[in-house]
């Protein structure tokens, strides 16, 4: 009934290989989980018109996003400009610039929204420029979250029904996306989202931040925060220890993200015996195999790398109080101004 | 040798377990649906030839099932044979229980036994397909499918059928009626189409495993879903008593006006739980009736 436009070459690439970790948790393991949304907002992208055979893609992105859309556009035959900054590293430069990817990295901050705002800012410069280039969007475009219902089948066809969905926030996508999709058939489900200190994404004050991947000094239009049940705050030292910790017991090698999804998903599922949990781990660590896995960089360059971690969250009473250690907050479901209004209604 | 008459019967459906847009293996998307079969209504066809060139039928508005006995003469016969096929019925008629698919199918199955032909279940689709538009897919017994009403072709064949649920079956609109050829088919939006998946997957585990809460689960988001096309009024009050007598899960007619409440027989509440699902329906001022499959 839809003829569909299929761009599937990678779709191998795109499915998470279900780890069970102890009790009942579950990890999902991504080659690249950016694989998914990309292919899929550059199909409907080519459906609707907005991009054409050979035509070019502006994005901002540092990470991992970059790197799906990069491999895509090798496939499809497109033109790829990204727009990014210090986090994008230099091995990921080195691909990037492989892959054929025009970049642009921008060197100063945005005096409030930081280096974010500064690179939306810059992209706007380059769309203007470049007209009929497309911009996937992927924090505003409602095709990032849709992209992740394979997902939540996925979650279905090894797990069965799911009490828990466990996994870090950066542009709301996946775990926003996975979790509608699951709760129209599991209304109980738990969805307990990751943040990081000094992200704004939930209600934390923006100031520096020393992990990337997840949170962030502006909201993207995609974090539904109305889906989170809890949501727990960790320091990058907490995260890349955590990155360590599922190396060591589970042997695997995955990103920084993956490393907070399992230290909460973890404890969640320790704390609710019986309870099917499902964390979501974004990517595979050898990006990081410099950085994060090298304990010489991370001693140097990661604040407290050496300081006794706590086994356990703090219970903060509001979301933007000064955080030091792994701290958590019952969210309830309830959208941003109204926790933050400190129980008032919004508006 | 010919007989002098065949027969044929076919069943009903309680609506749909499931019903939306669906990847085919080539990963195109089809309209596709899994029938919840409903045997204690039925549709009896008999065909006996005469000498006529043509087929007659009554009740005489029985075109569609006249369309498809005469199909399957033009298909399977060696000569050119005409008769008279009479059809007895006791499925409602509008309600979207299939009544139209089963004539056609218990007439194909008549003059196909009136013949001595043995033929596929794909074959006696093609002809259903014709002569009706849409099918359901009621023919598959040994396990259930999830079938492309509009193209008649199997999406998916389950490991099993579809598990024996209790039914609590209501009548949303009784002086309403919606007929399969005149109602237009939900125009889904390309991103809506993805919230087909998950609930493939949890029908598919619920009836290779038998779980009929799960499966509940799926039809419940699946009446919900067809709100945007086809709503059914007080389908709210009827999910408050869902909920409140432990109904597996709310359930209907997509394309028609009834809706079912599912219990699961092995659970030893349910009897007690339908009886006072029952007594809520009635207060409501609706009518009820109860199916074992």
């Amino acid at each position: 009934m839809f003829d569909r436009v299929r761009l599937r070459n990678l779709e191998e690439f795109e499915d998470p290989r279900m780890v069970p970790l102890g009790g009942h948790l579950f990890g999902a393991c991504f080659f690249l989980m950016k694989l998914l949304p990309a292919r899929f907002m550059l199909e409907r992208a080519v459906e609707r018109g907005q991009l054409g055979p050979g035509g070019i893609i502006c994005e901002s992105s540092s990470g991992t996003f970059a790197l799906a859309l990069a491999m895509l556009s090798v496939q499809n035959d497109y033109r790829l400009l990204i727009v990014g900054d210090w986090a994008l590293d230099r091995n990921l430069r080195r691909r990037l610039f492989q892959l054929g990817v025009e970049l642009d990295i921008v060197e100063t901050a945005h005096p409030t929204g930081g280096f974010q705002l500064a690179r939306l800012e810059r992209l706007q410069d380059h769309l203007r420029n470049k007209p009929g280039s497309y911009w996937p969007a992927q924090y505003s475009n409602h095709d990032n979250p849709t992209a992740y219902s394979k997902i939540a089948a996925r979650f279905i066809d090894v797990v069965g029904p799911v009490d828990c969905l466990v996994g870090s926030v950066g542009s709301g996508g996946s775990m926003c996306g996975t979790a509608r999709y699951l709760r129209l058939l599991f209304p109980e489900l738990k969805v307990v989202g990751i943040d990081t200190h000094n992200s704004v994404l939930f209600g934390q004050p923006n100031a520096l931040r020393h992990v990337s991947g997840l949170g962030g000094g502006i909201i993207p239009a995609n974090v539904d925060h109305t889906q989170f049940d809890e949501i727990h705050w960790l320091s990058a030292a907490e995260i890349i220890s955590a990155a360590h910790d599922l190396h060591k017991k589970h042997g695997l090698f995955m990103g920084p993200t993956s490393g907070a999804a399992f230290r909460v998903a973890r404890w969640w599922s320790d704390n609710h015996p019986g309870k099917r949990v499902v964390a979501i781990f974004p990517d595979e660590g050898h990006r990081y195999a410099d950085t994060v896995f090298d304990v010489a960089w991370v001693a140097a360059n990661i604040p407290n790398w050496t300081r006794t971690r706590s086994e356990e969250p703090i219970t903060v009473p509001s979301p933007g109080v000064k955080m030091t250690d792994w701290a958590r907050y019952p969210w309830g479901r309830r959208g941003l101004s109204e926790v933050l209004g400190d129980g008032l209604p919004p508006g | 040798m010919a007989k002098k008459r065949g027969t044929g019967k076919a069943i009903a459906h309680h609506g749909e377990l499931l019903q939306g847009v669906f990847e085919d293996a080539g990963g195109q998307l089809l309209r596709g649906l899994v029938s919840l079969p409903c045997p204690a209504l039925t549709s009896i066809a008999t065909f006996a030839p005469n000498e006529r060139d043509e087929v007659t039928v009554s009740p005489t508005f029985c075109e569609k099932a006249r369309r498809a006995a005469s199909q399957s003469l033009v298909t399977f016969a060696r000569v050119r044979t005409g008769g008279h096929l009479r059809l007895v019925t006791n499925i409602p008629i509008g309600r979207g229980m299939g009544s139209s698919t089963a004539d056609v199918l218990a007439s194909i199955h008549a003059v196909l036994d009136y013949l001595g032909i043995v033929t596929t279940t794909e074959s006696i689709m093609r002809i259903a397909v014709d002569a009706e538009t849409a099918c359901d897919s009621t023919l598959f017994k040994q396990q259930a499918v999830l079938f492309a009403q509009r193209d008649g072709i199997v999406l998916e064949a389950f490991r099993k059928p579809i598990p024996s649920l209790n039914i609590v079956s209501v009548d949303m609109a009784p002086a309403s009626t919606v007929s399969t050829l005149e109602f237009q088919p939900a125009q889904y939006e390309p991103g809506e189409v993805e919230i087909f998946r998950p609930l493939r997957s949890l029908l598919r585990r619920a009836i290779d495993t038998g779980d009929v809460l799960s499966l509940g689960r799926v039809a419940t988001a699946s009446a919900w879903i067809n709100e945007r096309f086809l709503p059914k009024p007080r389908l709210r009050e009827l999910q408050a008593i869902a909920m409140r007598y432990g109904a597996s899960g709310l359930q209907v007619a997509h394309s028609g006006t009834i809706a079912g409440l599912l219990f699961d027989p092995v659970d030893a509440r349910t009897p007690e739980n339908m009886d006072l699902a029952i007594r809520a329906i009635d207060a409501l001022g609706l009518s009820q009736r109860t199916f074992l499959t």
